[in-house]
Order: structure tokens, then sequence, then C-alpha cells
């Protein structure tokens, strides 16, 4: 899937994480932001890299705000901003789900 | 309604009494009407018929955040206002924004996202969201090898491109290896930025060491120096220039090996003269600054060349005494687009400011 705009998912808020997408020339990089980035940075990091990887993304920046999301709010947010970003929300992504 | 996010109509007077008196509980003062016309959309929370939080966007900045914690978790309604605020600018298809906040805010800010550009004692500057600045730095056109070459940058509205502005940049470009000019983005001048942009090209097309780069938001931008833009108090332009001043200072000229700005003497544009010697307090030593006279105009009577004085000209459209204002290159493109220029100053674009 290819990166097309810039797009963002979720917010700021407590228990929740804000994922903002846009284009890279190759490779996914992550710049993630979060109060327990020491305990679950590379936790976090990993799940979003393989949902952008499992929704076939391979090139891709990231700008992610953690507010102590779990791993499954990770992921639906990875999903939903890059969905967003690649203009195919009128195509849910099932099977990555 | 309790805790829930409302919109906020500020043409409501009653509406905008609260909003005010809330914001001055917290210590926000300034509520001149050329900043609240600013204003884009304002949002709320209410709780008990009491406002207890509030934030407003102007543009691609955020203003007017004020949040009571009283007896909710420090930081969460803070964290709802500027998220909400983000995510509609983000709907908008917005996805770079700005704050300037006290400086005891900022780390609020960074803590959700924002990163800080440059401070002052009181102020700082912030941004969030994508392109960033390192995406604008790395944007800018470099040569081989400039961390060992001499790099002078100049900032420029060029409204439009005068031979004062030529005389600067040429001075500039026989003293170092290599001259970036930063013409100024923010699009609220008689020229558009397009048109002054490729003024400044066509000017200096013949000086093979001179890069014209946009400024983007950094440079004596609407966001960083809206008094550039807007008649203002001093004391407001010190706050603004001392930022925008810092930002070239930290962040541009470091990554671009720049180690001197030129600056042009300005006698007659108060606000010019005053971010002039703001830049002259602020970039030394780290940068240098070097500032050039005014180059005497060809006619007697007129000592300085201004793009005021031009602007002047195409309002009469007494095309031929502009000539000895500018080069070849401005003079045809004013001469092909006068009615165009005209049109616009009749339209009511002020041409007496920057």
């Amino acid at each position: 899937m290819e990166i097309k705009e810039t797009a963002v998912a979720g917010t700021l808020e407590s228990s929740d994480i804000q994922i903002m997408i846009s284009k890279a020339a190759d490779g996914i990089q992550i710049d993630l932001q979060s109060d327990v980035e020491k305990q679950f940075g590379d936790q976090i990091r990993s799940v979003i890299t393989t949902t952008l990887n499992e929704m076939g993304v391979t090139a891709a920046k990231v700008k992610a705000v953690d507010k102590g999301a779990l791993d499954c709010v990770i992921k639906a947010r990875a999903i939903a901003a890059v969905q967003r970003a690649s203009q195919t929300t009128d195509q849910p992504a099932w099977e990555v789900l | 309604m309790d805790n829930q996010i409302v919109d906020l109509y500020l043409k409501d007077a009653a509406t905008k009494h609260d909003w005010q008196a809330f914001l001055e509980s917290l210590g926000i003062n300034n509520f001149a009407e050329r900043e609240v016309d600013q204003i884009d959309f304002t949002i709320g929370i209410y709780q008990a018929g009491e406002l207890v939080a509030t934030g407003s966007v102007a543009g691609n900045v955020l203003k007017y955040i004020g949040v009571c914690n009283k007896g909710v978790t420090s930081g969460a309604r803070f964290n709802t206002i500027v998220s909400e605020l983000v995510n509609r600018m983000f709907a908008k298809g917005v996805y770079h924004l700005f704050v300037f906040t006290k400086l005891k805010y900022s780390e609020s800010f960074q803590h959700i996202g924002f990163s800080e550009l440059t401070h002052s004692d009181e102020a700082a500057f912030l941004e969030t969201g994508s392109p960033d600045v390192h995406d604008f730095l790395a944007d800018v056109p470099t040569v081989s090898d400039q961390a060992h070459k001499k790099v002078a940058g100049i900032v420029m509205n060029a409204n439009p491109f005068t031979l004062g502005h030529r005389y600067l940049v040429e001075q500039a470009a026989t003293e170092n290896d290599l001259v970036y000019v930063f013409v100024v983005n923010t699009d609220l001048s008689l020229f558009s930025t397009a048109e002054r942009e490729q003024l400044v090209r066509a000017g200096t097309s013949d000086l093979s060491n001179v890069i014209v780069v946009n400024g983007g938001d950094y440079m004596v931008s609407y966001a960083t120096f809206p008094a550039y833009f807007l008649p203002s108090k001093d004391q407001a332009i010190t706050y603004q220039t001392t930022l925008d001043a810092r930002i070239f200072r930290d962040v541009i000229a470091p990554a671009l090996h720049v180690t001197t700005r030129y600056l042009g003497t300005e006698p007659t544009s108060r606000t010019t003269s005053q971010y002039n010697q703001v830049l002259n307090q602020e970039l030394p030593p780290r940068v240098a600054v070097k500032v050039v006279d005014r180059q005497v105009a060809a006619l007697s009577d007129q000592p300085v060349i201004t793009a005021t004085e031009v602007r002047q000209f195409i309002k009469n459209g007494s095309l031929q005494d502009l000539k000895a204002y500018v080069p070849d290159t401005t003079a045809q493109f004013i001469q092909n687009h006068l009615v165009t220029l005209q049109t616009r100053i009749q339209k009511g674009m002020n041409i007496d400011g920057n």
C-alpha cells in the first residue's frame, strides 16, 4: 500500500496514541514519544512496524505520541492512519484485523 | 453538556465575556481586537455552567489556550483541548501547527508531541506535525563541503525586488562562497509569494553563488512575526523578533553553516529597524551581523531605494521613475502586469507597510 498524503488517527488523551503517517522515500522511520518509552518503546515500535508491514506499507514516516495505549489500540490507530494516508478508507483492510 | 467539548462563538457577546473573564483569571490579558479577530474557531469545556477549559486556532497557530485543573487529574483537560484543536486542524488537511506560549508551559506542549524550536526568557515557540523544521532544512539545496565554506544568509520580503536588494545580495556574494536569500513566505504583500520569489531569482540569476529559497514558516512568517504584517506595539515586536532571531541562530544557521547574516539599513520602517536592532543583539557571536548601507540611488533628490517608494510608483503608474529603482527584470515584470498590480491596490491591498 502506498502512502499518498499525510494522515493522522488517534488523540492525545490518556490510554490513546496519536499516529501521524506521511510519505517517505524508503523504509519505515518511527519517531515515538511516550512516557513509558523506556519500558515499552520497543514494543510500541514493533506493533506499529508489524501493522504497517501487514498492510504492505514499505515506506513511511511515522510520528507517534503515546499516552499509554494498549497494543490493540496502537494497532487500530495505525490501521486507521494508513487507510487514511493511502486514501483507501472505502476498502477496510479486514484481514489485518 | 458537562465535560463535553463545545464550540464557543465569540461573536456572541455573552460567550465572549465569559471566555475573556476565564482567560483573564489565568493571566492572559491581550484581547486587542486585531488579535481576537484572527481567531478562526474556539472550543471550550463547561462544568456546572462554568467554563473550565478553552483553546482557539488562528491560521496554523494555536492561541488562547487556558485550562482550570480544579477537581480533575492535572493535564487531562489540557490534553483534551489541544487534542481536539489538533485533530480538527488535521481533518482540514493542516498538518503543521505552531504554538507560542509562556516558557513555563513549553514542557506541557512537549509532553503531547510538540517540539520546541526556540525560547526566550519569557516565551517559547513550538511546532508539531509534518513537514517540520528538519524536513524544511532537508529540502534546502546545499553545496559540497559546505561546512568549510563561508556561507551568508539574507532574509527579504522583496516586495518587489529593487536595486537596493540587489546591492545587498551583490555585497554578500562578493564577500562569501555561498549566499542564501530566504524570501518571506507569507502571502500578504502586493506582490504574491511566487512573484516575489521569481523576481529575486531573475534579479540574481547572474550571481552563481546565490541560492534563492523560500523562507517557509521559520523566517519572518506570519506565524513567527505577525508584527511585520500588522501594526503592533514595540513590546510585541521585540518579543516576536527575539524568537525569530533565535530560530535563525539556533536552528537555521547551524544546519546550513551560515556564519553571517546580511541586513540592509532601515531608515524608514520602524518595525524593520527594531528587528535589525534585535538581530544585532541576538545573533552574535554565533552568527555575525553585517549591515550594508543603502545604496545611493541614481536620482540625486532620492537618497535611498525603498520598495515602499516603488509601490507608490506602481500605484501612480509612473513607470519611468521606477526604472532607476529596480533591476530590468523587475521593471519588465511590473510593465507586463501593471493593471493586475494596480487592481490589487484598488481592492485595498496595503502598500505602505512592509
